[in-house]
């Protein structure tokens, strides 16, 4: 599907495959990626998370305007840090609160928008001159942390105690509290971990434009949702495919590349990624038909 | 009634379906006779899924053919299967919850004024077609109101109503209590006698000598008899069931040690059971027996840290312990086999090593609690495969794949893997079929053996008195009396657990019978 798509613009297009280009394209599929391999955890445990996108903004935000006061290092960590924490609200708001993830992280993504344009006042931040920043973004940077993170994710599922538990909440949580495992807590550290996923891509994004933006990654929710789906994760929960969300931002990225290079609209690629996206969760509905008609439960 | 003269309705030859890798059926003839009550019976995977699958219309046979009428008969959808006048009723209902019970009896075939909905008629005639059943159900009723017997009776409404000439009922009282149970069984007999006949596939081996004419055993696909019920007994049955000869055992005569729980004026969650007082040994099987809201589910949940224990003590080896999580419960050495399999202990996505092993996860190295040992998770998975006669293929494959009695031997695994001195088991064969059964039950004498203590929380009776040495019964949530050994019979267990001081008959061997 991949080498079909690319190879598609690859014809249509001479500079789809200058390497400037395709440095380009895996950028921006890192940005997604990184983003979508948290998301793939959150999935895997039962849950969903559509804060990612303010989430990234607010935490650019925080680490820009820290930059000069505290250096890139220190501010770095500040901005992953504010991740995390939001995730963590994330998480209280659904363990202790009892609020589904879907209504949580819907409010969340209000708040927390609303809290970056507080913080920045409505005005963009800029950096001049620090170049020590932009290396988070420039080269292979975000390629080889999307790459790291996806190594490190990949681990925790398949060799921890705590990639078990995750998926043993997702697939069943009333069992999975039977067997011994704190759900809360397993839910508390996934949520975290998105958060903390979700800033890094905002810096990457901040970093690309050297600029703290309240208004930075709208809509990243939505695309990192459709990278896990096109990468094959069901979004019933209880299973992970990390190499899927790799393979589905790829995707999405070479498709919202090539349309750029044909001079499509940017309405288009809207409508290209939702229509994908449908596409995959139909795609989904239809395997898991079959399986349940050869079962026969269902008519 | 005299069956020679009667004509089949419907026959099945040489039916065979193929399915990846497995013939689920295979070569299977036999005929159903006007307004009769044929009873289809046989362990899970023996077929009876995918014969219903293609009455349905669900499946196209893979060879072979079905004859309406002794006329060969095509049902390539669920519709042309209803056109022809059968009507399937699944485990799991197909109404539509929120609309009236009129709405799901005539759903897509309503009455009409010109384009509106005519409310009056199918109203009316709902009334009548219940009537007939003998409910009493008003048709204007949402169906998720209804209990789920109420839920079955409008399912079988909305069959006759199709003019049914054959209904064919899965598991119809999976779902039921015995009152309930009872009056269905009473509707599918009126029904046979209107005329209509019934292909009634069950499992339970007396509601099927209770109301069918005759009784067909598949096994593996395969057919293995058809035979009028006077003509068969229920021990014949069960061997064709399962293929050998099954030697009913008895319980072993058990030598009990050390105490390993004591409980002292035990109340859980502040009433729901209140001052139960026992204590239990090592190789000892104690077993709880009551009604419905008898309060036995209850005090298995309090034990296991699902509920509070608001008063009393609770000793294990002489230790006073606290349980107040299931992880608490699990940390003082208790296990739990849940009652409810698919809700309360299965990991559907998981595989059967990860089932098996998430209580008690291997760890790689013993400085690193985090980390696991995947080759010792797979080993372990093997080892109690064999030990535990679990049929499986790969640790990888996944648990929704296996049997209902080989998904529970997985769940036995997983509370033996936590190396528990307490094992709770609630209705531990539920849902099993008869060859898992027996093999659950040794299985428990052999734990039993090694000096594991055990509470049974069942509601099947021959169950009880088949494991338990001693049992206490239950009533409104205070123990009633408690048996011992020999005692422990169908009789006794239920004139306490009824509260009737004088032996009452049992001729069902359920407690979930009375209400």
């Amino acid at each position: 599907m991949l080498l079909m798509v690319g190879g598609v613009f690859a014809v249509l297009s001479p500079r789809f495959l200058t390497p400037g280009n395709l440095l380009n394209v895996c950028t921006s599929a890192s940005v997604v990626a990184i983003v979508g391999l948290g998301m793939t955890l959150a999935i895997a445990s039962g849950n969903f998370d559509l804060s990612v996108g303010s989430t990234a903004a607010f935490a650019g935000c925080v680490t820009v305007s820290l930059v000069q006061q505290i250096g890139v290092a220190l501010a770095i960590l500040a901005g992953l840090a504010t991740g995390a924490t939001v995730g963590l609200i994330n998480g209280l708001i659904v363990t202790e609160l009892g609020v589904p993830a879907f209504i949580a992280t819907l409010g969340m993504l209000t708040i927390v928008r609303g809290a970056a344009l507080i913080y920045t006042g409505g005005r963009d931040i800029y950096l001049y001159g620090q170049t020590q920043y932009k290396i988070l973004s420039s080269g292979l940077t975000p390629v080889l942390l999307a790459l790291a993170l996806a190594i490190v994710l990949w681990f925790v599922l398949q060799h921890t105690r705590f990639g078990r538990h995750i998926l043993a909440t997702g697939s069943n949580a009333m069992s999975a509290r039977r067997v011994g495992v704190r759900t809360s807590l397993v839910l508390l550290g996934v949520f975290s971990i998105v958060g903390a996923a979700a800033a890094l891509s905002g810096l990457i994004l901040s970093a690309q434009v050297l600029t703290g933006n309240g208004r930075l990654a709208t809509g990243l929710e939505l695309s990192a949702i459709a990278v896990v789906v096109l990468g094959g994760t069901p979004l019933t929960g209880g299973q992970a495919s990390i190499a899927g969300t790799l393979q589905g931002s790829v995707l999405v990225a070479v498709i919202n590349n090539g349309l750029n290079l044909l001079n499509v609209s940017i309405f288009y690629q809207n409508v290209t990624l939702g229509l994908l996206l449908l596409g995959a969760i139909a795609l989904e509905a239809l395997r898991t038909d079959r399986r349940r008609t050869k079962q026969l439960t269902t008519r | 009634m005299d069956e020679i003269q009667r004509v089949p309705i419907l026959a099945v030859q040489n039916l065979s379906r193929r399915f990846p890798g497995v013939l689920a059926l295979d070569n299977v003839s036999f005929d159903i006779l006007a307004g009769e009550v044929h009873a289809l019976v046989g362990e899970n995977g023996a077929g009876k899924s995918t014969l219903i699958g293609i009455l349905a219309g669900v499946y196209q046979p893979s060879a072979g053919q079905v004859l309406l009428d002794q006329k060969p008969a095509f049902f390539p959808d669920p519709l042309s299967s209803q056109r022809a006048g059968i009507s399937v009723i699944f485990q799991e209902f197909s109404l539509l919850p929120h609309l009236s019970v009129a709405e799901n009896v005539f759903i897509s075939r309503e009455p009409r004024h010109g384009l509106t909905v005519d409310w009056a008629t199918m109203n009316r005639r709902t009334q009548e077609i219940l009537s007939t059943l003998n409910v009493e159900i008003d048709p204007a009723t949402l169906v998720s109101e209804l209990a789920v017997g109420q839920q079955q009776l409008v399912e079988i409404a909305r069959a006759l109503s199709a003019k049914t000439r054959m209904i064919v009922m899965d598991e119809p009282t999976a779902a039921l209590n015995e009152r309930e149970a009872v009056r269905l069984l009473e509707i599918v007999r009126s029904l046979a006698a209107g005329g209509v006949s019934v292909l009634y596939v069950s499992h339970r081996l007396e509601e099927v000598f209770s109301i069918a004419d005759r009784i067909t055993v598949l096994r593996d696909g395969r057919h293995i008899v058809t035979e009028r019920r006077s003509a068969i007994t229920e021990q014949r049955v069960v061997s064709a069931m399962v293929g050998r000869e099954l030697v009913h055992s008895t319980r072993p005569s058990r030598t009990a040690g050390a105490i390993v729980l004591e409980t002292k004026d035990v109340t859980v969650d502040g009433g729901l059971v209140r001052k139960v007082s026992f204590s239990l040994r090592r190789g000892e099987v104690l077993g709880l027996a009551g009604l419905m809201g008898s309060g036995c589910s209850e005090l298995m949940e309090g034990l296991y840290g699902l509920r509070e224990i608001t008063e009393g003590s609770f000793l294990i080896e002489g230790r006073p312990v606290r349980i107040v999580n299931p992880r608490s419960a699990i940390l003082t050495g208790v296990g739990l086999v849940p009652e409810d399999r698919k809700r309360q202990s299965v990991f559907p996505d998981l595989s059967v090593a990860h089932n098996l092993t998430i209580g008690n996860l291997p760890r790689w190295f013993w400085a690193f609690p985090g980390l696991l040992d995947l080759a010792g998770e797979r080993r372990k998975t093997l080892d109690y495969k064999r030990q535990l006669n679990i049929r499986f293929t790969r640790p990888e494959q996944r648990i929704s794949g296996l049997s209902g009695g080989n998904q529970q031997k997985v769940i036995l695994a997983r509370a033996l893997a936590g190396n528990c001195r307490l094992l709770l088991l609630a209705e531990p064969t539920r849902g099993v079929d008869v060859g898992a059964k027996a093999e659950i039950y040794a299985l428990i004498d052999r734990l039993v053996q090694k000096g594991i203590a055990v509470i049974l929380q069942t509601s099947e009776l021959p169950e009880l008195i088949r494991l338990a040495d001693r049992c206490i019964v239950f009533v409104a949530g205070e123990p009633r009396g408690e048996l011992c050994g020999a005692e422990i019979t169908q009789e006794a267990v239920m004139s306490l657990a009824t509260g009737l001081s004088h032996r009452v008959t049992v001729d069902s061997a359920s407690l979930r019978s009375v209400q």
